[in-house]
């Protein structure tokens, strides 16, 4: 197996996709049941902003975070570019 | 449509293999008590939730839940 898919510099973006991904699940739960809270909506969209920088920086280098659409790849196709998460701990 | 993060939600880091332990954890997680059949039952209920609010909340729990 080649597990070759981060090295640390990747590992270190993906705990800050990490952190702030924490922060997008946990409001929008909270959003779920208090849609009014308009404060609490502009946190969500400013951390959204923030991920979607940070995950575009680290596919760019390390391939496709997600599939069926969600991010493109180069060629070869990297998706099944080893490790996967429970392999390594990604 | 479910779309699959080739991450997980917080990193793990094996330093000594424990059988017994990972026997433990992967009934945590696919158990009869454990987070896989909890987040198919929440995807369920939501099918009967008369508001938006708890179609909404069962909807991400029951997502969020089925994360390996």
């Amino acid at each position: 197996m080649n597990h070759t898919r981060t090295d640390n510099a990747g590992k270190e973006l993906l705990d800050q996709i990490r952190a702030i991904e924490f922060m997008t699940v946990d409001l929008n739960l909270y959003l779920d049941t208090h849609p009014n809270d308009c404060r609490a909506m502009n946190e969500y969209n400013c951390y959204v902003r923030q991920l979607q920088a940070l995950k575009r920086e680290y596919e760019m280098q390390y391939g496709p975070l997600a599939n069926f659409g969600n991010a493109m790849s180069t060629c070869p196709w990297r998706w099944i570019e080893e490790p996967w998460p429970w392999e390594e701990g990604i | 449509m479910w779309i699959y993060e080739k991450k997980l939600e917080y990193p793990v880091r094996i330093k000594n293999p424990n059988p017994r332990m990972a026997k433990y954890i992967i009934t945590q997680y696919g158990g009869p008590d454990g987070e896989l059949a909890a987040s198919l039952r929440y995807l369920s209920q939501r099918y009967h939730m008369p508001i938006p609010e708890a179609k909404a909340v069962l909807n991400d729990i029951g997502t969020e839940e089925s994360a390996p």
